[in-house]
Order: C-alpha cells, then sequence, then structure tokens
C-alpha cells in the first residue's frame, strides 16, 4: 500500500467488460484455461 | 439529470424521472467500505456495476457526476446481461461420478461413507453408454464450435480406469475431459495417457508438508496421500493442463502463506484455495471460522503478489481470479458457484455411478435432490424436476441478508447444498458469509491499486469487449 499510495491513484475507477457466457465450473475443478485441449 | 422526460420504459412504473439515487426510478447505487487508504466502492447490487472512488468525492459522485450519467445510459445493458448469465444459460457440462468408492477417507468429502466403502461402479459399457447419451444431449445446447466438457470426478474416478480412459479414446473429439483425482493411483503409464491427449488433470492437496496434507486426506487405515500427490507434481511440471485443489479447513489454514510457496516452488500453473464445503456433518468438524479463514486467505493471497514480483512466475488462485473476473467481467467468469443461482442444474449437473442425475456433484449424497436417471430419463425433463428446480431456484433476493447485500453478484451467497444440509433450507445462507465479503473487498483493493492483472490468468480477458471504461468519460 505504501508504494501504491505514492502513485497518483486515479479518482474515479471504473470499467466493465463482457462476452459471450461460458461458465461452466464448479468448485471441485478448475475450468480457466478455455484452450487445454 | 439534464433530461426531463420520463423515460418511456418507467411511465407505468413510477412517475420518477430518476434524478437522484436511490430514490424513485434512480440508481440504486450502494456504498462499500473496501478497506482502502484513498478509495470506497459505490456499487449497483442488482447490475453488478462497481466504481471506486476517492473518499473525498464521494458526495459529488453520488450526486449529477459524469460517472452517474454514463452508468444511467449502460444500466439497462448491464441488466440484461445479468439476467442473461443468471438464467439464461444451458448445460455445457458434466461432473461424472464413475464410481462411489474411494480409497481415501478425507475429513470433508461430501460422498457418505458407505457409497465410497461399497458403492457402485460403472462398467465400460456403461459408460460409453452414458456418455453416447450426454454427447447426444449437448447437441441441442451447446453452439457449433465449442465442447461440453466432462469431469471425471469423485469418489476417485481412476478406480475405474479402465472405463474412463475407454471414454476419453472414443469421445475425444466430442468433449473436453478433465480428471480429479488424489493420484495415488496416477502412475507413469497413466499421466502419459492423459497428458498426451490434452485431458486436463487436477490434483487434491491440503499442504505443503506430509505432517499438514495428510491430516484431511489419508486413506481407511489412515496412510496419508501426500507423497502421491508430490511425485505427480514433479512428473506434471511443465504441463500446462494441470492443477492442485487446496481445501482450506482449520487444519491448515495458518500454513497457507507456504502452501503457496511449495506450490510456485513445484511451478503449479494454477491452483484452488478452497473454502471448506460444509454439505455433511463430517466436514463441520474442520470448519474454520470466517475471519480467520479470511485473514490466512488474504496473506496467501498477498504471497502469490510477492512471487510474481520477485521472479515473473504466477501462481493463479483459480477461485479467486474467478472473483475478480466476476466484478470486471461478470460475464466471463468460469466458475460458477459464486453467482446466483448458482451453475447447480442449470450450466453443468452431475452423473452418479448408477447413471443418478444430481444438480452438483454436491449433492450425490442426498437422495432427495435426485432429479432422474440418465439410462432412463430425458435430460431435459430432468432438469425441469423438482429437485432441480430448488437449487436453480435459489437466488440471493430471496435470502437474508444477501437481499440487501450490495455484493450479492459477486459472492453468489454459495452454497445450496450446505444451505439446505448445515442450515435447513434453500432461503438460508451457506457455512461462510464473512469469508466471502472479505473476499470482495479485497479483490476491490487491488483493482484500486491497479494490480488486478497480476491475479488474473494470461489471456483471461479474449473475447471480450469493453462495456463501460470510466477513464473514458
Amino acid at each position: 500500500m505504501k508504494k501504491v499510495a505514492k502513485k497518483q491513484l486515479k479518482n474515479v475507477i471504473a470499467r466493465r467488460k463482457c462476452c459471450q457466457a461460458e461458465g461452466t465450473g464448479l468448485s471441485h475443478y478448475i475450468l480457466m484455461d478455455k484452450k487445454s485441449k | 439529470m439534464k433530461n426531463d422526460r420520463i423515460p418511456k420504459a418507467v411511465d407505468k412504473a413510477a412517475p420518477s424521472r430518476g434524478r437522484f439515487v436511490n430514490t424513485g426510478n434512480g440508481p440504486t447505487i450502494q456504498p462499500v467500505e473496501i478497506g482502502h487508504a484513498t478509495h470506497v466502492a459505490l456499487v449497483d447490487p442488482d447490475t453488478a456495476f462497481w466504481s471506486l472512488v476517492r473518499r473525498d468525492q464521494l458526495g459529488d459522485a453520488l450526486n449529477d457526476s459524469p460517472l452517474l450519467r454514463a452508468y444511467r445510459k449502460k444500466s439497462k445493458t448491464f441488466a440484461e446481461e445479468m439476467r442473461m448469465l443468471r438464467f439464461g444459460l444451458k448445460p455445457s457440462a458434466v461432473y461424472f461420478n464413475p464410481t462411489a468408492r474411494c480409497n481415501l477417507n478425507c475429513t470433508y468429502c461430501y460422498i457418505p461413507e458407505p457409497m465410497r466403502r461399497s458403492g457402485p461402479q460403472m462398467t465400460t459399457a456403461q459408460l460409453l453408454d452414458a456418455l453416447a447419451r450426454l454427447k447426444a444431449y449437448f447437441k441441442t445446447t451447446v453452439p457449433k464450435g465449442r465442447l461440453p466438457q466432462i469431469v471425471f470426478h469423485g469418489s476417485e474416478p481412476l478406480l475405474a480406469r479402465e472405463a474412463v480412459f475407454a471414454g476419453i479414446e472414443k469421445f475425444g473429439k466430442d468433449f473436453r475431459f478433465g480428471v480429479q483425482t488424489n493420484a495415488t493411483f496416477l502412475d507413469d503409464s497413466a499421466i502419459e495417457f492423459l497428458t498426451s491427449r490434452g485431458v486436463g488433470i487436477g490434483l487434491s492437496l491440503d499442504g505443503h508438508e506430509a505432517s499438514i496434507a495428510n491430516r484431511t486426506r489419508k486413506t481407511w487405515e489412515g496412510r496419508g496421500a501426500f507423497e502421491h500427490v508430490t511425485r505427480a507434481m514433479d512428473k506434471l511440471r511443465g504441463y500446462h493442463g494441470y492443477n492442485v485443489i487446496c481445501t482450506v479447513t482449520t487444519e491448515n489454514m495458518r500454513h497457507l502463506v507456504k502452501i503457496v510457496d511449495f506450490f510456485h516452488k513445484q511451478e503449479v500453473p494454477a491452483c484452488m484455495l478452497n473454502i471448506l464445503r460444509c454439505t455433511l456433518p463430517s466436514s463441520r468438524k474442520v470448519k474454520p471460522r470466517d475471519a480467520d479463514a479470511a485473514k490466512y486467505f488474504t496473506a496467501a493471497l498477498d504471497r502469490t503478489y510477492e512471487l510474481y514480483k520477485r521472479t515473473g512466475r504466477k501462481l493463479i488462485v483459480a477461485n479467486f481470479a474467478n472473483i475478480l473476473v466476476g466484478i470486471i467481467a461478470p460475464t466471463a467468469r468460469r466458475l460458477m458457484c459464486d453467482i446466483s443461482p448458482c451453475g447447480g442444474g442449470r450450466c453443468f449437473f452431475a452423473v452418479a455411478p448408477n447413471g443418478d442425475l444430481f444438480p452438483c456433484s454436491e449433492f450425490i449424497g442426498l437422495p432427495q435432490f435426485k432429479g432422474g436417471n440418465l439410462f432412463k430419463d430425458s435430460i431435459p425433463q430432468v432438469l425441469t424436476t423438482e429437485p432441480f428446480a430448488m437449487v436453480t431456484g435459489r437466488k440471493v433476493e430471496d435470502i437474508e441478508p444477501c437481499d440487501r447485500c450490495a455484493i450479492r453478484h459477486f459472492c453468489g451467497s454459495p452454497c445450496p447444498a450446505e444451505a439446505h444440509e448445515m442450515n435447513g433450507g434453500m432461503k438460508q445462507l451457506g457455512a461462510f458469509c464473512e469469508f466471502y465479503e472479505e473476499q470482495v473487498r479485497y479483490a476491490l483493493r487491488l483493482i484500486a491499486d491497479g494490480k488486478d492483472s497480476a491475479f488474473l490468468w494470461d489471456g483471461w480477458d479474449k473475447g471480450t469487449k469493453t462495456a463501460f471504461d470510466a477513464s473514458t468519460i
């Protein structure tokens, strides 16, 4: 936090990305890499 | 708001121009304390829109600010996006238990002990028949160009190795396969078979040394699995499709930083530090307190950042990365436990060794949640049965205090199996709340500090578009 405080943080930060939803996983297995195959 | 006309869409709802936040047709924007030195969060709970503003500018931000004016233009789009994510998806994955049996007797397993000792196991012919049925079903739900996913899970799926490998061999072009294993049967030939076919391999390990790891993961006779798992980790080094799951309990939470060090040293590409699921009573013996678990968990996340800065190599903590992605790009999340309704019964379902269908693996030990049988019933009909509807209908708007929680779409109030079994119903909380709060606060602090990309896997945002960016306002 000390290092970052020296940097000038933006007054307002807000961003959002969107895509086709493809979420399929549950926490028993990692489904992260779309190209595991 | 400069526009004095009442928007048509809200004409009938209420004669309000929506000029102010939190009244009439104005947006609902809740301030959220995130424990950051200079910034505080503003969140619209329904659309999962968030912003981080300087504390000394909070009042201005909530007035007729450029931020809010820009958000008003997007709020309906974001609301529709969340509706689709929460209610518009179809199944594209199956958690497939080819056997009920396991050679381990882990403290927190969600499969009841009698099943794990002597439950059913699929033959090769039954497993191939099951995969053929699933292939036919997924042709109706998964868009062309995408492959549905089959994750062989347990109990210990490699007890049914011959059947599992036959299925992977025969249906290799029809599914993306994964195996979650305790590694005790993961010999050289199994590793060669799986890695040469690009199968995802998940290992389970709860510690950086045997004395910790074996507390919760051991055979019926009490022998730990640590040696097997570390041997497999050595063999899998460099294979990008492998990962390790560590379940966080009272038995290992104090060692999470050392566990992260160990995983990073072993060059594990990704891990999960999953907070314990408390579905069955036996698991609750090792349930940590929320605040304790959060303290050690966030310390472990801090360590992954230090390791990345020091070595240039990331250890992705996938369950946390998914929270971050759920904040930055809600529709890009991979894991569906932290959205409500959860993915159980709508994005994926589980197949038991006798073909019985459940909304999620977590329910396999709970007969009342059986929706039908893969070999006897139509899958689309099973998805609409009462046991499935109980899970797919569980939503944060019906749960107290989630119904008034600003971060309800970054947390999702997991897990329905826990809520039902531990707390008595689908409208109850699961086992943890403050732990999830702290996880989201931590994620928002990272975003405020511009550190978030250090916690995300490379290429996570491929295929995404920017829908909102305050820096362009």
